[in-house]
């Protein structure tokens, strides 16, 4: 009885036929000897029409391309050759469907160039292509869902402005970047007047508009690009002026006080008097010289002991204090 | 170990400079910036020695892609870089910020060609220097420690490795990196007689 499996004529051609990947083989001149079912769907040409032809005469587009040259490396050096979607897209035009053809959307590839030897004749290679579409949609989600996450660890979640942590982070760079190109670095703490009982007269809510409307107006003054507003907590921010010297630095303080004074937000919890019932901020400034470098904490300390003279000399006022 | 005169050395350099010469022109096309690469030394070590180089920063992970070459001789090629280079040459490349701490599949593949590239042109110079035909396999991409990497691509204690430096220049950026042949004494010693016999026809044709 036959019991051992067998080969049957012509079973190799049919596995060919049906594997879901483009595989094509090319004789040593380049021409196409096969073209299997999944090139005909996709490409658009029949083995019928491409068989015998020069196969960059079928994607004259891939001449002097990375494929031309993996084909030839193959052929000429015996070597293997991929080519990866991330660096090359989608070299060769083949599509899912008539639709995608239509608007021009190829399938996302990876390819494969294998050297074949065959026997009795100069040698030919195995172009595989793969669909990768699905692979490279899954990693543009996950990348994008990664952006939004890291741009969300880095920013507060109320008024948009940097957060803490960002501030931390930013603060030892632009220390480090100071003292390495001996110039100067001054920050700024401020702080609302009265927010406590700005939040008990209107209510939290209304506590949380006016913090976003303050973080808004100080950010949209700050106009270098390496210039740094976050929120340090409750309805304290911090500002960092990097190749700024003190004087500049108060001046900037002096602009963002006046900036919130005038937009006039009404503060009837105030104490009858402070700054004719309006929303106003405290600003301490401290400056790290070129050439003196201090600790960070050390220039933190600093700038937050400015911000408690200027609350207790009255308040809605800027002071320099240096470290 | 095998020691190389100043000569075979210098010779050996040449060659690979080369072969990275031409990968690195390869590079400059896919990108369309340009991409320097040389090969300032190579030095030949044992397979303790090469792992303990390249796994000097505090047992920092590897990647490596490697290609397994045979006929004028047999060599198991890998390209290595310490992880986080290996992270900027694929932003470098593909020209977009990578906010994974690890290659993604996708981006391991495009490390996979970037180690064809290289070690193709590498090998492909050897093999003219040879003037015999090898033939490679496709790449295989790899992550984890230097010995891991220099063992799961070779079988034999007694091999030697052939530790090339590399220089990838992109973007003003520089970045390290390796490429070994991990070689058997036999192939070790057909290299050097190549060497000489290529240093006998440069000195002839001179």
């Amino acid at each position: 009885m036959d019991a051992v499996a067998t080969i049957h004529p012509g079973m190799l051609d049919s596995v060919f036929g049906v594997i879901d990947l483009g595989a094509v083989v090319l004789d040593h001149q380049r021409r196409v000897v096969l073209w299997n079912h999944w090139m005909s769907r996709h490409s658009g040409h029949e083995a019928g029409m491409v068989v015998g032809r020069d196969f960059f005469a079928v994607f004259p587009e891939l001449r002097g391309k990375r494929l031309d040259n993996a084909v030839l490396q193959a052929l000429r050096d015996n070597f293997p050759a991929v080519l990866s979607q991330t660096l090359h897209k989608a070299p060769i035009p083949l599509f899912a469907n008539h639709a995608a053809r239509t608007s021009g959307v190829r399938i996302q590839q990876a390819v494969a160039v294998t050297p074949l030897a065959v026997t009795g004749a100069a040698r030919h290679c195995l172009i595989q292509v793969s669909d990768v579409s699905a692979a490279v949609h899954r990693e543009r989600l996950l990348r994008d869902q990664a952006l939004e996450l890291r741009s969300q660890t880095f920013s507060d979640g109320l008024t948009g402005i940097a957060n803490r942590r960002h501030f931390d982070l930013a603060m030892e760079k632009e220390q480090r970047r100071a003292k390495r190109s001996a110039i100067a670095l001054t920050m700024l703490m401020i702080d609302i007047d009265f927010f406590k009982a700005y939040n008990d007269h209107y209510g939290h809510q209304q506590g949380d508009d006016t913090l976003i409307r303050v973080a808004g107006a100080l950010a949209a003054m700050l106009q270098r690009p390496q210039d740094l507003i976050a929120r340090y907590g409750g309805e304290e921010f911090v500002v960092i002026l990097p190749d700024m010297d003190s004087a500049s630095g108060a001046r900037v303080a002096e602009s963002l006080r006046q900036r919130i004074a005038q937009l006039a937000i009404p503060h009837a919890g105030a104490p009858g008097g402070h700054g004719s019932q309006r929303i106003t901020v405290s600003i301490g400034v401290a400056t790290q010289a070129p050439h003196q470098p201090v600790e960070v904490a050390a220039l933190i300390g600093a700038a937050d002991r400015a911000l408690y003279t200027a609350k207790r000399h009255g308040r809605n006022q800027v002071v320099i204090e240096n470290p | 170990m095998l020691e190389l005169s100043e000569l075979q050395h210098d010779a050996l350099v040449e060659i690979f400079n080369i072969g990275v010469g031409q990968a690195a022109r390869a590079m400059s096309e896919i990108v369309s910036e340009e991409v320097t690469m040389s090969v300032p030394s190579i030095r030949f070590l044992n397979r303790a020695d090469a792992a303990a180089m390249l796994g000097h920063t505090d047992g920092q992970r590897v990647c490596g892609v490697s290609q397994h070459y045979e006929g004028a001789f047999t060599t198991e090629a890998i390209l290595m870089f310490p992880e986080d280079k290996s992270l900027d040459i694929v932003r470098l490349m593909v020209g977009e910020a990578v906010p994974f701490t690890e290659l993604s599949e996708m981006e391991q593949e495009a490390m996979s060609e970037i180690g064809n590239i290289i070690l193709n042109s590498c090998v492909g110079t050897l093999a003219n220097l040879f003037e015999h035909e090898l033939r490679g396999s496709l790449p295989l991409y790899h992550l984890g420690s230097s010995e891991d990497i220099l063992s799961a691509t070779g079988g034999q204690a007694d091999t030697v490795v052939l530790m090339l430096h590399i220089d990838f220049i992109l973007e003003t950026h520089q970045i390290h990196g390796y490429v070994a042949f991990i070689l058997d004494l036999s192939a070790l010693d057909d290299l050097q007689a190549q060497v000489d016999r290529f240093l006998a026809k440069i000195e002839g044709r001179g």
